[in-house]
């Protein structure tokens, strides 16, 4: 067995046989990927089977790198895991499927196995320095979302905007902005603002994501930002375990969650949503959010506060929360798969007997919303609802 | 409400629980630290990590009382059904 493998199998031994020995198999009735293939291959389970398989010297990476695909980062599995759930917090050591998926993606690719799709995203995106989301848009035009409203540059606090959100969904962000602006909240923008690297960590380009990383932080300090404000779950994500990761006690930055900001906001009265939005929703946890982070409840608070709103919640464990396919980088690789997931999770929202599906994450809704119109369900963002609400119009 | 580095990898000073536990979080129980040092190594835990899986938890099995059955079913009744 080449090194590389060697020590790889040796750094994730001890989760992988922990779960071999239980192999109870919760963790794949919650997997979005498992719901819709049922393909043993691609279980929770069998990525850490296989890391005891390599171990003992019976496969390669090469051998099932294209297994790896079949992951969103949902971080369900986890959650589901009894080895998590009921055991992790009490050892300190718990089931790390979705770090485990990231560390063989990265393995693969620093063994030179690539995924085309993974390949080409990264080139374009180490190229442009935003993600390739839509095309004729550039690295100058990362912050057009902004225009006419009169934001500064720099500051203590800034906003960071997702490169989806950024190009391809702007009322999003203008609608936060205009929120915030409403609350009397200062913020400004970021100088020159890169990919904050966390796709390029999930699809295993590792180097790339440490550089924009590198970058962006470098920037935050020469403006003299303390507090990065994030709408976007995924780069919550980033900047919340990929950043501390790679800079350690360094990394002296705030990070804030827009949602959770929004949600205290409206419970000190600085926010009062008053205007009735008259539909009937049901909420789409993201999974960063919800399984990933623990943040269910600032959403449903914010929706909550929305006058006019018939609100139906899922029936489910929170944190079991269906997925919308979108994450981990398997609409790039695997667009249909992403797509059968969507469906899924539209049906779910349809059972509700709901018109509209709020998200709070940018990535979730290009695939929802296409989801959504086989069954005239609309879907629209959190952020956007309540700005409608306040009667800010983005 | 926010992430600060400092904080979240800062725990809170443990309380001795018993022999083998201790306490850093209310009701949180953990094993010594010190026992886990030789066949599995505690991993990095930040406070966030700790909270969610004890809220997760929490949430679960709140949704399993909610769920409780509350009659018995025979397995005559269940046969019925599926030749209905
Ligand atoms: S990941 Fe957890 S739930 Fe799934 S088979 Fe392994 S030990 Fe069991
Ligand atoms: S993180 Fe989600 S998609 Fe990946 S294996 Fe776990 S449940 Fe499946």
């Amino acid at each position: 067995m080449p090194d590389p493998e060697k020590r790889f199998a040796e750094e994730w031994r001890d989760a992988a046989y922990n779960c071999f020995s239980s192999g109870h198999k919760f963790c794949r009735e919650v997997c979005p990927v498992m719901q819709v293939t049922r393909n043993e291959s691609w279980s929770p389970t069998a990525f850490h089977a296989n890391v005891v398989a390599m171990e003992q010297g019976s496969l390669e990476v090469s051998d099932v790198a294209a297994d790896y695909v079949n992951c969103t980062g949902c971080g369900a599995c986890e959650l589901r895991c009894p080895n998590s759930l009921f055991t992790g917090d009490f050892y300190r050591f718990r089931t790390r499927t979705v770090d485990l998926v990231k560390g063989v993606r990265s393995l693969a690719v620093r063994q030179g196995v690539h995924q085309p799709g993974w390949q080409r995203w990264n080139e374009l995106t180490a190229e442009r320095t935003h993600e390739p989301v839509a095309d004729g848009v550039s690295q100058e035009r990362v912050r057009d979302w902004a225009q006419g409203l009169d934001l500064t540059v720099g500051g203590e606090t800034i906003l960071f905007v997702d490169c989806e959100a950024a190009f391809y969904r702007p009322s999003v962000p203008r609608s936060v902005a205009r929120v915030l602006e409403l609350a009397g909240y200062k913020f400004g923008l970021m100088n020159e603002q890169w990919c904050c690297g966390g796709p390029a960590a999930e699809m295993g380009y590792e180097d790339q994501a440490r550089r924009f990383a590198e970058h962006n932080l470098a920037d935050w300090r020469a403006a003299g930002v303390r507090r990065v404000l994030v709408l976007d779950p995924h780069d919550y994500i980033t900047f919340t375990e990929d950043y501390p990761k790679y800079f350690g006690e360094s990394f002296d930055i705030e990070v804030v969650l827009v949602v959770e900001l929004l949600a205290a906001l409206i419970r000190e009265g600085r926010l009062v949503p008053h205007l009735p939005v008259e539909r009937t929703v049901t909420y789409h946890d993201p999974c960063r959010l919800n399984k990933r982070k623990g943040i269910w409840q600032e959403p449903r608070e914010v929706l909550r506060a929305i006058p006019g709103l018939t609100f139906h919640d899922v029936d489910r464990v929170s944190q079991w929360s269906y997925c919308s396919g979108a994450g981990g980088g398997l609409a790039v690789e695997k667009p249909e798969l992403t797509a059968k997931i969507s469906e899924m999770r539209m049906g779910k929202a349809a059972e509700l007997g709901v018109d509209t599906l709020v998200t709070a994450c940018p990535w979730a809704e290009r695939p929802l919303t296409a989801a959504g119109e086989a069954r005239s369900i609309g879907v629209v963002d959190l952020h956007e609802l309540l700005a409608e609400s306040l009667g800010v119009a983005p | 409400m926010s992430y600060r580095y400092q904080d979240e990898m800062t725990p809170p000073p443990p309380e001795r629980a018993s022999e083998v536990a201790v306490t850093r979080f209310e009701h949180v129980y953990e094993v010594d630290p010190a026992l886990m040092t030789e066949h599995v190594t505690q991993q990095t835990f930040p406070n966030w990590d700790t909270l969610r899986l004890v809220r997760s938890r929490a949430d679960h099995l709140a949704w399993m009382h909610a769920h409780f059955a509350d009659k018995v079913v025979s397995g005559e009744e269940l046969l019925d059904d599926l030749d209905r």
